[in-house]
C-alpha cells in the first residue's frame, strides 16, 4: 500500500487587500475587487465587503469560499439576534460574535482574514483586526491579505498607534478627517497595486458616519 | 513511457547531485534563496519583410512585482534578437553567452551571423544543463537565408514555427495569435497584432504587467521599440503629496572606543637560536 | 483548481510514427502534435527528420533528446559519406543511432524509426525503441499512438505492396491513431523513400478521413449546439 492521505488541498488563496480606518466620527473600510487564484484572475469585479449591520462594514481576503460561508453565517446569527433582542447588533457585539466564529473552527479553520470597521455604541470609529482562528484586536487602522506587507508599513509611518499597554489606555482612532483618510485609502492601494500582483482592477470604499453608510469607487491597474 | 530502470555509474557528463540533494532539502523544508522570476508573456512573429518579437516588461518575485520595466528581449547579434522567459539570471546568461560566442565567429569568419548558428549554441548549453539552466527562449532573426524565427524550451528541445509564444503568459497570448494571424502581414499589422497579444498576457496573466516592448527586424536592420505602449499609467496620486517626518528615534547617545585587540609588552626576551 | 496544466513538464511529443517497407522502398508517417502536460506547444511540427539524402527517422518521446540523437547521427553520416565517398546505409544510420540510444539509455527517453534506401539493400525499416535495441524490420510502429494501431496492422498490412498503397495505409493508420489518441494530432506528414529519391507529403488534418463518431471541422463550436442537437438519452 502506498499513501494514504488525500492528495489535494481544501484551500485555496483568492488574494486581494483590505483596509479599515477609524476616525473620530467615521470609520473608512476598503478592499479590491479582484479575485485570482495562482496566475489567473477569475473575476474583475467582486467584492470583498460585506454589511454585517447598520454600523458594522466586514472586509476579508484570503479563501473566497470560507469567506462566503463565514458571511452567511454571521448573517444568519445576527438575524436570530434581531428577532431576539429587536435591534442590531453594536459593533463591538459583532466583533466578538466574529472571534468566536473563527475560533469555533479552531482546527480545520476559515481561511480568511477579516478586519472589521464600524462605529461604536458613542458614535466612534472603531476598527477590530482578525487572524483565522479568531485572535483579534481593537485597533486605529489595519491592512490584511496580499498587499498588506507593502501597505501596512506605510499606515504605520503615517498614523501612528499608541501601545495598546499603555494606562490609562489611550484612545486608538486616527487623528486625521474624513476626506483625508479616504485619500490615504486611495494612495495606499495606488501603490499596493503597483507592486502586488494580486491586488488590482477597482477599490471599494466604504464610509461608515452618523449619516450612514456611503460608499465609493476608484479604478486600479488592470495588470 | 518509462523510464529505464538500469542504473549505470554515470560516464561522462555534468554532475547534478547537488540538484538532487538541493530537491532532497526543499523536500524537508529547507528552501533555497527565491530568485527572480520573470513570469512572463513573449511572443514572436514573421512578417512580410522579417520579424517582429514581443514581451512585457515586469519582472516577479513570488507575488511581488520586483521590476516594473525590465527588458526582456536581449540582443544576440545586430540582425539576431532574443525574448527570454524563465529565471531572469538564467535567460540574461545564456543570451550574453552565445552574443559573446556569436561575435567572436563573426571576428573569425568575416559574416553575418545566422539564425540557425544561435538556435544551436542555444539548445547545446540548455541541454547539457538537462532543464535545470530554466531558460525558456523565442529567437528571432534575419539573416542571408530569411527571416527565422524559433522556441528554445529549457530542456533544449527547439521548434521552428511562424508564430510563437512563451512563458505564463503563453496560452493568452497565443489564443490572439491563432484567432488573427495570417501570412503576409504588413510591418504596422504585425506590429499591431504582437501588441494585441502581449496586452491579452498583460491583462489576463498576473504573472505578466507593465508596458509592451517590440523588436522589429527586416533585412533592412532592426528598431527597437522600448515601451511601444504604456498601457498601466499610475491610477491615483494623491494632490497634497506624503511626507515621512518620523525619523528613527535616539534613545541615547554614548560612544564606547574600540579596544585594541593587541597589547605590546616592550622589553620582551630576545629570541635565542 | 488545477488548471495549470504542468507548463513546465519537459516538451515531449506523445507521438504516432510509423515506418512501413513496399515493393521498392520505404513509407515513413508522423502526426505533427507536440506538447508540454496539456498544453499543444506545437501542432505543425516536423518529427520526420532528414539525417542524409536517402535516410529519414522518425522521433518519439522526449523532444529535447531526440533532436540532439538525430542531430549528432546526422553529422556523424556527414563525416561518413565524405569518407566513404558514396552515401551512408540505412544499416549504418541506425547502428549509430543504437549507438548512442544504448550508451546513454540513463540519460535518454527516445524511441526512434529509422527508413531509407541504398543500393545494397533497397528499402529498409529499422526500429530503435527504448533500451537501445536494434530491429529489423518489415514495418515498425511507434509513440503513445502506436498502441491503437498494432491489431490494425496485423490486420492490413501485405507483403509487396505498391508505393500508394503503403502511403494509403500509412495516412489510414495515423488519423486512426489520431482520432483515438490524445496526444497525438494535428496533421499527417508522409516521407516516401526508393531508387528515385525522396517525396515529401502533406495531409491536412481537416482533410483527413472522419472515423468512428468523429466530427466534421467546425469554425465555432457553438455550430454544434445549433444544428441538427443529438436526441435526449431515452431512459
Amino acid at each position: 500500500m502506498t499513501k494514504q492521505q488525500a492528495n489535494w488541498s481544501p484551500y485555496d488563496n483568492n488574494g486581494g487587500s483590505c483596509v479599515a480606518i477609524a476616525g473620530a466620527d467615521y470609520c473608512v473600510v476598503a478592499a479590491d475587487t479582484r479575485m485570482s487564484t495562482g496566475y489567473n484572475i477569475l473575476t474583475r469585479d467582486y467584492s470583498k465587503l460585506c454589511k454585517l449591520a447598520d454600523k458594522c462594514v466586514m472586509a476579508s481576503s484570503g479563501f473566497q469560499a470560507d469567506v462566503k460561508a463565514l458571511q452567511k453565517h454571521l448573517a444568519a446569527r445576527h438575524l436570530i439576534y434581531q428577532h431576539q433582542h429587536n435591534k442590531q447588533m453594536s459593533c463591538p457585539a459583532m466583533a466578538q460574535l466574529l472571534s468566536n466564529t473563527l475560533y469555533y473552527k479552531r482546527f480545520f479553520p476559515y481561511y480568511s482574514f477579516n478586519v472589521l470597521g464600524g462605529l461604536d455604541n458613542e458614535g466612534k470609529g472603531c476598527v477590530f483586526t482578525y487572524d483565522a482562528v479568531g485572535s483579534y484586536e481593537k485597533v486605529g487602522y489595519s491592512s490584511l491579505g496580499s498587499g498588506s506587507t507593502l501597505i501596512m508599513p506605510f499606515l504605520d509611518n503615517q498614523l501612528k498607534s499608541p501601545s495598546p499597554l499603555l494606562l490609562p489606555a489611550q484612545d486608538a482612532v486616527t487623528p486625521l478627517v474624513e476626506a483625508e483618510a479616504v485619500d490615504l485609502v486611495k494612495t495606499v492601494f495606488a501603490s499596493a497595486s503597483e507592486r502586488d500582483i494580486y491586488t488590482g482592477d477597482k477599490l471599494e470604499i466604504v464610509v461608515i458616519n452618523a449619516d450612514g453608510i456611503h460608499r465609493e469607487y476608484m479604478d486600479l491597474r488592470k495588470d | 513511457m518509462s523510464k529505464s530502470v538500469v542504473e549505470m555509474p554515470p560516464k561522462g557528463g555534468f554532475s547534478f547531485d547537488l540538484c538532487k540533494r538541493n530537491e532532497m532539502l526543499s523536500k524537508k523544508g529547507v528552501n533555497p534563496p527565491s530568485f527572480r522570476k520573470t513570469g512572463t508573456t513573449i511572443v514572436g512573429l514573421i512578417f512580410q519583410d522579417g520579424v517582429i518579437l514581443g514581451a512585457d516588461t515586469r519582472a516577479t518575485e513570488g507575488p511581488i512585482v520586483c521590476d516594473k520595466n525590465c527588458e526582456k528581449i536581449h540582443y544576440m547579434a545586430p540582425n539576431i534578437y532574443c525574448c527570454g522567459a524563465g529565471t531572469a539570471a538564467d535567460t540574461e546568461a545564456v543570451t550574453d553567452m552565445v552574443s559573446s560566442q556569436l561575435q567572436l565567429h563573426r571576428y573569425h569568419t568575416g559574416r553575418e551571423s545566422r539564425v540557425v548558428t544561435a538556435l544551436t549554441l542555444l539548445k547545446r548549453h540548455l541541454f547539457n544543463y538537462q532543464g535545470y539552466v530554466s531558460a525558456a527562449l523565442v529567437l528571432g532573426g534575419v539573416d542571408v537565408t530569411g527571416p527565422h524565427l524559433h522556441t528554445i524550451y529549457p530542456h533544449g528541445s527547439t521548434d521552428t514555427l511562424p508564430f510563437a509564444t512563451m512563458g505564463s503568459g503563453s496560452l493568452a497570448a497565443m489564443a490572439v495569435f491563432e484567432s488573427k494571424y495570417r501570412e503576409g502581414l504588413t510591418r504596422d499589422e504585425g506590429i499591431a497584432l504582437v501588441t494585441e497579444a502581449i496586452c491579452s498576457g498583460i491583462f489576463n496573466d498576473l504573472g505578466s504587467g507593465s508596458n509592451v516592448d517590440v523588436c522589429v527586424i527586416t533585412k533592412a536592420g532592426k528598431e527597437y521599440l522600448r515601451n511601444h505602449l504604456q498601457p498601466n499609467p499610475r491610477t491615483y496620486t494623491s494632490s497634497k503629496g506624503y511626507s515621512f517626518p518620523k525619523k528613527t528615534e535616539v534613545l541615547l547617545t554614548k560612544i564606547t572606543p574600540l579596544k585594541e585587540k593587541v597589547e605590546i609588552i616592550e622589553g620582551g626576551d630576545a629570541m635565542e637560536e | 483548481m488545477d488548471l495549470n496544466m504542468n507548463l513546465n513538464a519537459p516538451h515531449s511529443m506523445g507521438t504516432t510514427i510509423i515506418g512501413v517497407t513496399y515493393n521498392g522502398g520505404v513509407v515513413l508517417g508522423a502526426d505533427s502534435r507536440t506538447s508540454t502536460g496539456m498544453y499543444v506547444a506545437n501542432r505543425a511540427s516536423d518529427k520526420i527528420t532528414q539525417l542524409t539524402e536517402n535516410v529519414y527517422v522518425c522521433r518519439s518521446g522526449s523532444a529535447a533528446d531526440s533532436q540532439i540523437v538525430s542531430d549528432y547521427v546526422r553529422y556523424f553520416l556527414h563525416q561518413h559519406t565524405i569518407q566513404l565517398g558514396q552515401p551512408a546505409t540505412v544499416k549504418v544510420a541506425a547502428n549509430l543511432i543504437r549507438l548512442l540510444s544504448y550508451n546513454n539509455k540513463n540519460m535518454l527517453e527516445t524511441g526512434l524509426i529509422v527508413g531509407g534506401w541504398d543500393k545494397y539493400e533497397g528499402g529498409k525499416i529499422y526500429g530503435i525503441p527504448l533500451g537501445g535495441t536494434l530491429i529489423e524490420q518489415p514495418f515498425a510502429i511507434g509513440g503513445s499512438g502506436s498502441s491503437y494501431l498494432y491489431g490494425f496492422f496485423d490486420q492490413a498490412w501485405k507483403e509487396g505492396m505498391t508505393k500508394d498503397e503503403a502511403e494509403q495505409l500509412v495516412v489510414k493508420a495515423v488519423s486512426l491513431a489520431i482520432a483515438r489518441d490524445g496526444a497525438s494530432g494535428g496533421v499527417v506528414r508522409t516521407v516516401i523513400i526508393n531508387s528515385e529519391g525522396v517525396t515529401r507529403n502533406f495531409y491536412p488534418g481537416d482533410k483527413l478521413p472522419l472515423w468512428h463518431e468523429e466530427l466534421e471541422p467546425q469554425n465555432s463550436l457553438l455550430d454544434i449546439l445549433n444544428s441538427s442537437s443529438p436526441e435526449p438519452m431515452n431512459i
